[in-house]
């Protein structure tokens, strides 16, 4: 077949652009999982738990770090119509020894059997006594296993690992989840000059028939000082997560650009370059279609090096980099980078296609190499 | 060299496919750059624009200055090491600010600092109410001689000069004096208060001559492991994220560096397969391999600054329409080192094309 022959005889060439694509396939679907695995790191834990709304004050500009809700404001969300139950929940990041090295844990103080709980348990049980903790399944190996204990450096207050939850961690650090009581215990233990220790946020669920958005609209409307978030609204728009988002999403929109021109533009050049022997091959009787299916055959043959390359790059790179964030292949992402690669690489040799589709057979009479007259 | 040149000149848009995948690879390097170099400078304005040399926490804070406690008793150890000069207590709170005729709230690292930092009078004499503020918080609306609503009492603040580059994890700079910043963390966190003469911090200046690794492990040792001293460099590096930001964010322009080489080696690969017949001529009349291969390095450097000039242009461009969400910084200096990485990547590229020049055989020029 034409196609692949011309490719067998130019073996540097096909091989270069297979390396550039692939190179290319590499930076989009690494970024990706690397966006998608910093953002689960970031929010995980918000995104993870019971509740369906959260309350901040209006002063945390939607971070839950920076968030106190007041005891009247507490008072004032649960008797908020739709409010179908309410519980405070405290973040925090403490000093957390844990086999032996210190580290920083993110900790989440909830009322047992309240809004608030993670959902994604996947190894023992919730906290119910004080000095309970879940641990998360990602840091299993740190010294956060089942039935190990760990201890905040400040105060001394130990903890036992009771459970273990998956892709619950917050701020891309080891995330603990402990009773409202434990959460106040290491507060204290670690500041002796606290004046009160309030929670964070409040974690809500509505009554039957009301919606989480509806929900969320009557807290902001009735409630001075605070601001009420959907579960999806306080992991979008979290700080930084929006702007990470953003960020990569213009990077990635960037590359998948230079994909499409790289293939393109190198595939007009072959063209432009063997314009005459096409014209030729159609004067002696091949059709367009025959012509057009060689270069659809030779663009399939570079996207799926680039692809396989592209692919095994970014496992390799994955294994590698799980280094402090644990990078994760999502294979949904993938996938569609992958066929985003494919349009975009037809979109780009659109150009190059209609240019074949064009051909006229009669040029070659007036080529001197074709023995026309020119 | 010369005829390299002129060809390009006579013909441009021969070059022009190679040349619009590098302007796009250009503006995908400077934005790479410039969001590394945004996020980095956002988060660590307070510490690098701090005087002393030193930065001293307590060492169960793992370097974290919000989680970090410097007691009067452990400052009095650090300030009677050999080699310490002066002290400063160092502090932040971050908090919302109100800011009046906007509707939104703007994030302010509340800073208490004794010793001035960068941009500030030798001699800074700040009363309770009054601030300086980083400049970067102008674009929030935040002017000299106008009061902002600080924290969730909105203490009122009256900001009374700029300070540059000072902002802290990508919230603006906002200095205070330590009683403020103490009242404003209490309001904001009740359970992170700290009593008078407290800070999270404490910044050292040497004594001339004092080596800095030196005196921070006598730190370290008169305070018997109570504080963790590190170098101001050092303290930038421990800053969460930034280590990890800067070694991803480095991989990748590197590998969309090694991208355009491939490009251009790809490029000139099928100029120089297409013009092959002719290298044959001009060596058969007496041009030197060299002077070909010098023309076709030459064309990929000057192919590689007119896209990287055309590819800056874009950013700048793209700069104005990016959202303020955004923390991207076009730096100077990172430009001449996408530049440079560009030419030379460029170049490489080029060279891949060497093997074809050298077996040009000029008998071929005959049949």
């Amino acid at each position: 077949m034409l196609a692949f022959t011309e490719i067998r005889r130019a073996k540097l060439r096909f091989a270069l652009l297979g390396g550039a694509v692939g190179l290319l396939v590499f930076l989009i679907m690494f970024q990706q999982a690397l966006l998608g695995s910093l953002v689960k790191s970031f929010t995980g834990a918000l995104e993870n738990q019971s509740a369906t709304v959260l309350v901040y004050s209006e002063e945390a500009r939607k971070n839950i770090s920076g968030s106190v809700i007041l005891p009247p404001q507490q008072e004032a969300v649960a008797a908020v119509d739709g409010v179908g139950a309410s519980a405070p929940l405290a973040q925090g990041t403490f000093t957390i020894e844990a086999a032996g090295d210190d580290v920083d844990a993110s900790v989440f103080g909830v009322t047992p059997g309240g809004p608030g709980e993670p959902t994604r348990l996947v190894a023992g049980r919730l906290p119910a006594a004080p000095n309970e903790a879940v641990a998360s399944k990602e840091d299993e190996s740190d010294g956060f296993g089942l039935g190990q204990t760990v201890t905040s450096v400040d105060g001394g207050v130990a903890l036992t690992v009771v459970g273990l939850t998956e892709q619950s961690r917050f701020s891309v650090a080891p995330t603990l989840w402990v009773t409202y009581e434990t959460y106040e215990a290491l507060r204290r233990a670690a500041n002796p000059d606290a004046i009160a220790v309030l929670p964070s946020a409040l974690a809500v669920v509505p009554a039957e028939g009301v919606t989480a958005a509806d929900l969320a609209e009557a807290i902001d409307e009735q409630v001075e000082g605070v601001e009420a978030l959907t579960r999806s609204q306080a992991v979008n728009e979290a700080p930084g997560v929006a702007s990470v988002n953003q960020s990569f999403q213009l990077i990635l929109a960037l590359a998948f650009v230079v994909v499409a021109v790289v293939i393109g533009f190198f595939f007009l050049i072959l063209t432009v370059q063997k314009l005459p022997s096409l014209a030729l091959l159609r004067a002696v009787g091949a059709p367009t279609g025959y012509l057009v299916r060689a270069l659809l055959i030779q663009v399939a043959v570079v996207v799926a090096i680039g692809l396989v390359l592209g692919g095994l790059l970014t496992v390799g790179a994955v294994k590698g980099a799980s280094s402090g964030l644990p990078v994760a292949i999502d294979p949904k992402a993938l996938a569609l980078s992958a066929i985003g690669v494919v349009v975009l690489s037809l979109v780009g040799s659109a150009f190059t296609l209609l240019r074949v589709a064009r051909i006229d057979p009669s040029t070659v009479t007036n080529r001197q190499t074709t023995g026309g007259m020119a | 060299m010369k005829l390299g040149l002129l060809e390009l000149r006579r013909k441009p848009g021969r070059f022009s496919i190679a040349g619009a995948s590098l302007v796009l690879l250009t503006v995908l390097l400077l934005f790479l750059g410039g969001l590394l170099d945004g996020l980095y400078l956002g988060s660590t304005g307070l510490l690098r624009s701090q005087p002393g040399d030193l930065v001293v926490y307590s060492s169960d804070a793992r370097d974290s200055l919000i989680r970090s406690r410097i007691d009067p008793e452990v400052r009095t150890l650090v300030d009677g090491v050999d080699g310490v000069a002066r002290t400063g207590g160092l502090g932040v709170a971050l908090v919302g600010g109100e800011v009046e005729g906007k509707d939104d709230l703007v994030n302010l690292s509340v800073s208490a600092f004794e010793l001035p930092v960068d941009g500030m009078p030798a001699e800074v004499a700040l009363g309770p109410d009054e601030a300086y503020a980083d400049r970067s918080l102008e674009a929030y609306g935040v002017r000299v001689g106008e009061t902002v609503g600080v924290g969730p009492e909105r203490t009122p603040i009256t900001v009374i000069g700029w300070v540059d580059d000072t902002d802290y994890l990508q919230q603006g700079g906002f200095f205070v004096v330590p009683d403020t910043w103490r009242a404003v963390l209490a309001a904001a966190r009740p359970d992170a208060n700290l009593p008078p003469g407290t800070f999270q911090a404490l910044v050292v200046e040497l004594a001339e001559g004092a080596d800095p690794g030196a005196v921070a492990a006598a730190i370290d040792a008169a305070t018997d492991g109570a504080t963790s001293t590190l170098t101001r460099s050092e303290a930038v590096q421990a800053l969460p994220g930034i280590k990890e930001q800067d070694s991803t964010f480095s991989a990748i322009i590197y590998v969309t560096l090694f991208v355009a080489g491939l490009v251009m080696a790809l490029f000139f690969a099928l100029l120089t397969l297409e013009r092959i017949g002719l290298y044959s001529v001009m060596k058969a009349i007496g041009a030197s391999t060299r002077q070909i291969f010098g023309g076709v390095v030459a064309q990929a450097v000057v192919v590689a600054l007119v896209s990287f000039a055309i590819g800056a242009v874009a950013m700048w461009l793209l700069t104005f329409v990016l959202p303020a969400s955004i923390p991207v910084a076009v730096l100077p200096a990172r430009g001449v080192q996408i530049a440079i990485g560009l030419v030379v990547m460029s170049a490489l590229g080029a060279a891949i094309s060497l093997r074809r020049v050298v077996r040009a055989d000029p008998a071929s020029a005959i049949g």
